[in-house]
């Protein structure tokens, strides 16, 4: 009688610690469940803006070297001008050149415009910058819920392990786009227009 | 025209040299610079703007915190403020208008348009 209690104390021993190292996994894959939810979340989310950095990157430097490719063109066209002119210069005459001029500086004209335009253009810097803040941002909070799994699971070397490094205070727009307007000029103008009546 | 000094706050300095080149070309040549909110209000009291053109997403202090210090203070409570940003959410519009934005553009912006909401704003 006395052995049977000892041995049933002894099972019920090992019953009530096998119970608590199930609750404790449990616990552990509770406390994973989140930061994996989240990461799995967040993974697409950067890999999205990433695409469209790219995507608007390339289409604005495709903008920027066709207007380019016209200066191009219309330089050597005011090279030529200005050749002929001297030509027609050296050779006595003083009069054909100044439609030629006229021809070059409208040309000149042309160009300072397109370079404006192509400094307009540029402001997708600032727009591709702040999304890809964003997405550093996302890969961030990927590396910390990693970073927390791992510590999570007690990976040997967790000493070792490197910790995030510290989060950047990151100002950007999460729907910043080059393309993409929420609301034109026209609506935020009314919106101005119908609070100022 | 001839007297009015533009403060342009941005933080990216590619956007400055933008707004600053299409300013000059507009006829606005006196700009000064400042990379966000904080340092905004430190150029205000030495530069002495009497328009500003601002930025929303800024470290350290962003335009809308910005705009709506600046509108506590008896000084500065009706100086014209630009915002040009890349936030086109209605919501954040209206925010802007709440703060006391008088005008609001989104980028990226035409040089017509950054010209015609500074007349806009200086007609009143």
């Amino acid at each position: 009688m006395s052995a049977d209690t000892s041995l049933n104390a002894k099972i019920q021993k090992e019953v009530a610690e096998l119970s608590q190292s199930i609750f404790t996994l449990m616990e552990g894959f509770r406390q994973l469940r989140d930061p994996l939810a989240e990461s799995r979340e967040k993974v697409p989310q950067a890999t999205s803006q990433l695409d469209k950095i790219s995507e608007q990157t390339e289409a604005a430097t495709q903008r920027m070297l066709d207007t380019v490719e016209q200066i191009t063109q219309r330089e050597e066209e005011v090279i030529a001008d200005a050749t002929s002119i001297k030509e027609q210069i050296e050779a006595g005459d003083h009069n054909a050149p100044l439609a030629i001029a006229d021809d070059i500086i409208q040309k000149a004209n042309v160009n300072l415009n397109d370079a404006f335009m192509i400094m307009d253009s540029l402001q997708f810097q600032d727009i591709t910058a702040q999304q890809m803040d964003h997405a550093a941002s996302l890969l961030e909070d990927i590396e910390a819920k990693l970073h927390d799994i791992m510590a999570c699971m007690g990976e040997a070397g967790e000493e070792e392990m490197p910790g995030p490094g510290p989060k950047r205070d990151r100002a950007y727009d999460p729907h910043a786009d080059l393309f993409d307007k929420k609301t034109n000029q026209e609506d935020i103008d009314s919106l101005f227009a119908e609070t100022d009546k | 025209m001839a007297d009015l000094k533009i403060l342009a706050v941005d933080d990216s300095p590619t956007m400055r040299r933008i707004i600053i080149n299409t300013l000059k070309r507009a006829g606005y040549s006196d700009v000064v610079e400042a990379t966000d909110g904080k340092d905004a209000l430190a150029k205000m009291k030495v530069e002495q703007p009497n328009f500003i053109i601002t930025d929303w997403n800024m470290p350290e202090m962003d335009g809308l915190t910005f705009v709506t210090t600046i509108r506590s203070t008896d000084e500065y409570k009706n100086l014209p403020v630009l915002m040009v940003t890349t936030r086109s959410v209605k919501d954040d519009i209206v925010d802007a208008m709440k703060a006391g934005v008088n005008s609001y553009i989104v980028k990226p912006f035409t040089p017509e348009t950054l010209k015609a909401k500074i007349d806009q704003i200086l007609a009143g």
